[in-house]
């Protein structure tokens, strides 16, 4: 069997990964790092604007390859298998959590309480956004202090975001330009943004991904990458208090196992697959997985709901100009104790939503030439935004994430299948919750005359997180505030996995922020 | 071994069958060139001239021939089915072209040819334009060809939007250059 030995193995290939390898070989350069990916290596910058391309025109994946067959599941899985993970194709907003993210309990007797002052999680914030490279403008709330500056100046807004603007703040709301992971400048190696309007795939290297740091750390040897090699199983050493190895095969040669040791494991495989590999390594000694004496493993799997209204804006809106990026509000992140718990962010898009091109007429006849283009035309006066609101809904034990023995892939090894649930409190509040974000969409049309063209709410939560919860107390909770495992001393766990909640807004600063705390602990033990 | 065989012809008919669709692909539009020219002026806009109708069918065409079977397509948000690109539509294209040379395009008049394509499309149970072609009909899949494009867009709305064009961050701010007809119209057959 190869085995392959280094310092510190890190498993999963994604942003959390990255970081966390580039830290501990800025703090630690004489350590052997190497990093074990289940997916392939997307290093190919110069052909995605062709990608963007055929993407655009036989809406073809734009990130082809970025998958393995049959290693899914059931329920929210991001499907990317890349080196560089689902933070390949992110849109990049990169906005905050705040304080009273971390005090849920404390303040408002709700969910659980982080095991991490928010003034020391907001320094790693900012490292977070200096290494990521994101641009931004303070928010209007005293309370989001920050400790640093933006890296970069805020995208400016198009002509329609600065239009929306206005007509949101009517409604006595403030808004800024949601901080982005793009850059306004050229900044470490990568150009100014060229508003391609298709930030999923940008085509230019100015909205950030993973895959530019893993070829800097690449190309000065600084971390060893395998890549198509999926990890199947931690090994225990005898005692059971320490990870001896990871096994695992390459994608080409699926019956020879290959083993990695190392002195220390981080296990960066995002929320669905890191929970997937604890409960994975099970054996007869460890029945239920690996760090799970706390039965926590793959439990209280977070996220959050969110609800989007299409409204008109009394205005003429040219969308295209700059699609992905919205504006925000933090006006409901915090709640008066005493009040009923409502938080939440408000973001907001140009939108073509009832302003696309359409076959047939109100009445159902076909159109055709220029019928279409004046039908269409006469529903360009008006713009549209969408206005999306993410909400605050804490995780219960039973949102979970298990193994699936229906469903298994080519190794044998069962998938994971993932539900969330609401606990009993989010669930109690869901109606009022609801009735105050339908309030402020009633309030942004009558402060403008505007009509509410259309309200949903979403079937699944976005921006997955938990299932290996942090915390203090080893029977509640997966691993510390830094990642190590409760139960295994040299096994740490970083980034989404470890939120004991998801927030109301987007999560990746949170992600890298945490891991980054992580790295300088871990560099600190070895 | 009855497995392998039937495995082996399975892999033999498909081989067969993609290369018979590559074969439709490359040689589309086939002995249809002036039909596909003659639906595009039927079902774009009037006002893109006869010139600029006749450039976006050659511009479908194209397309048509750059199709790739079996390439992975978009996904949804979070989740993990993969799903491929089914087969070329060049051959339902041309079959739909070959009825619409001897039905629809065959009347006289516009109007009587856009009533007769709707009708075809009523037949065909399209409600609406497609985001990306997808071989349901030829008329609603070049119909959907122009419209959801970059030019399309500015059309509608008479301005210099540039859709999905990479761009500078300057003049984010200002809003877009207003467009003529002819303006337009010359950009779409450069």
């Amino acid at each position: 069997m190869p085995r392959f030995e280094s310092d510190v193995c890190i498993i999963g290939g994604g942003i959390s990964a990255v970081f966390a390898a580039q830290k501990l070989t800025q703090l630690k350069p004489e350590l052997n790092i190497t990093i074990v990916e289940a997916g392939r290596r997307l290093f190919d910058a110069e052909n995605r604007m062709n990608y963007r391309r055929r993407s655009l025109v036989y809406g073809e994946n734009a990130w082809p390859g970025d998958f393995i067959e049959d290693q899914g599941g059931a329920g929210v899985i991001s499907r990317t298998m890349a080196v560089g993970g689902s933070a390949m194709h992110w849109q990049g907003h990169a906005n905050r959590f705040s304080e009273e993210d971390l005090r849920l309990h404390s303040l408002y007797g709700l969910a659980a309480d982080w095991p991490i002052e928010w003034a020391e999680l907001e320094k790693y914030c900012c490292e977070a956004e200096r290494r990521i490279g994101v641009s931004g403008v303070p928010s209007p709330h005293v309370e989001d202090k920050r400790s640093e500056s933006y890296p970069m100046p805020l995208m400016p807004l198009t002509y329609n975001l600065a239009e929306i603007k206005a007509w949101a703040e009517r409604a006595g709301i403030p808004f800024t330009g949601c901080p982005q992971a793009k850059n306004t400048q050229a900044y470490d190696g990568r150009p100014e943004c060229q508003r391609c309007n298709t930030c999923m795939i940008c085509p230019t290297g100015a909205r950030y991904s993973p895959d530019y740091t893993y070829k800097q750390l690449l190309a000065s040897k600084k971390i060893t990458l395998h890549d198509r090699t999926l990890i199947q199983r931690l090994i225990p050493d005898d005692r059971g208090k320490t990870i001896l190895a990871a096994t695992g095969s390459h994608a080409e040669r699926p019956d020879e196992p290959v083993e990695y040791r190392a002195r220390l494991f981080i296990v960066a495989s995002g929320y669905a697959w890191t929970p997937h590999l604890l409960l994975n390594s099970q054996s007869s000694r460890f029945p239920n997985g690996l760090a799970n004496s706390s039965g926590l493993v793959g439990r209280y799997i977070t996220g959050h709901y969110f609800i989007t209204a299409q409204m008109e804006v009394n205005k003429k809106l040219y969308p295209g100009m700059n699609e992905p990026y919205p504006i925000i509000s933090r006006e409901y992140f915090r709640c008066a104790p005493g009040k009923p718990f409502v938080r939440h962010d408000i973001q907001i898009f140009e939108s073509t939503a009832g302003r696309r091109p359409r076959l047939k007429s109100e009445s159902g006849q076909f159109l055709f030439g220029d019928d279409v283009v004046n039908d269409w035309r006469s529903r360009t006066e008006h713009g549209v935004a969408r206005v999306r609101m993410y909400y605050d809904s804490h995780p219960s034990r039973e949102s979970s994430l298990t193994l699936d023995p229906e469903n298994r892939n080519h190794l044998g090894d069962p998938m994971p299948k993932v539900v969330h649930r609401m606990d009993d409190a989010a669930v109690s509040r869901e109606a009022a919750t609801q009735a105050h974000i339908q309030n402020i969409y009633d309030r942004m049309a009558k402060a403008n005359g505007t009509k509410i063209l259309s309200v949903s709410k979403s079937n699944y939560q976005d921006h997955p997180s938990g299932g290996c919860r942090m915390g203090t107390d080893p029977s509640q909770s997966v691993c510390d505030s830094y990642g190590r495992t409760h139960d295994h001393q040299n096994l740490f766990v970083v980034g989404a996995p470890t939120l004991p909640t998801g927030g109301c807004t987007n999560a990746t600063i949170t992600f890298v922020g945490l891991t980054l705390r992580s790295a300088g602990h871990i560099a600190q033990t070895l | 071994m009855r497995r392998r065989t039937l495995i082996q012809s399975l892999v033999s008919w498909i081989s067969i069958q993609g290369s018979r669709l590559r074969a439709q692909s490359t040689s589309f539009p086939g002995r249809h060139e002036t039909t596909l020219k003659e639906l595009a002026a039927t079902v774009l806009p009037e006002s893109l001239g006869r010139a600029g109708t006749d450039a976006v069918a050659i511009k479908f065409v194209r397309w048509v021939q750059e199709y790739r079977v079996g390439a992975e397509m978009q996904t949804g948000y979070g989740t993990t089915r993969v799903r491929y690109k089914p087969a070329s539509p060049a051959g339902i294209y041309l079959k739909q072209l070959d009825e619409l040379s001897l039905g629809a395009l065959a009347a006289n008049g516009l109007a009587a040819r856009r009533r007769k394509i709707g009708e075809a499309l009523q037949a065909a149970n399209i409600e609406d334009l497609p985001m990306v072609p997808a071989g349901a009909h030829i008329a609603s899949d070049l119909m959907s060809f122009y419209f959801q494009s970059t030019e399309a867009n500015d059309k509608a709305y008479m301005a210099a939007i540039g859709k999905d064009q990479c761009r500078t961050l300057k003049n984010s701010g200002t809003v877009p250059t207003a467009l003529r007809e002819e303006t337009l119209n010359a950009s779409l057959r450069k």
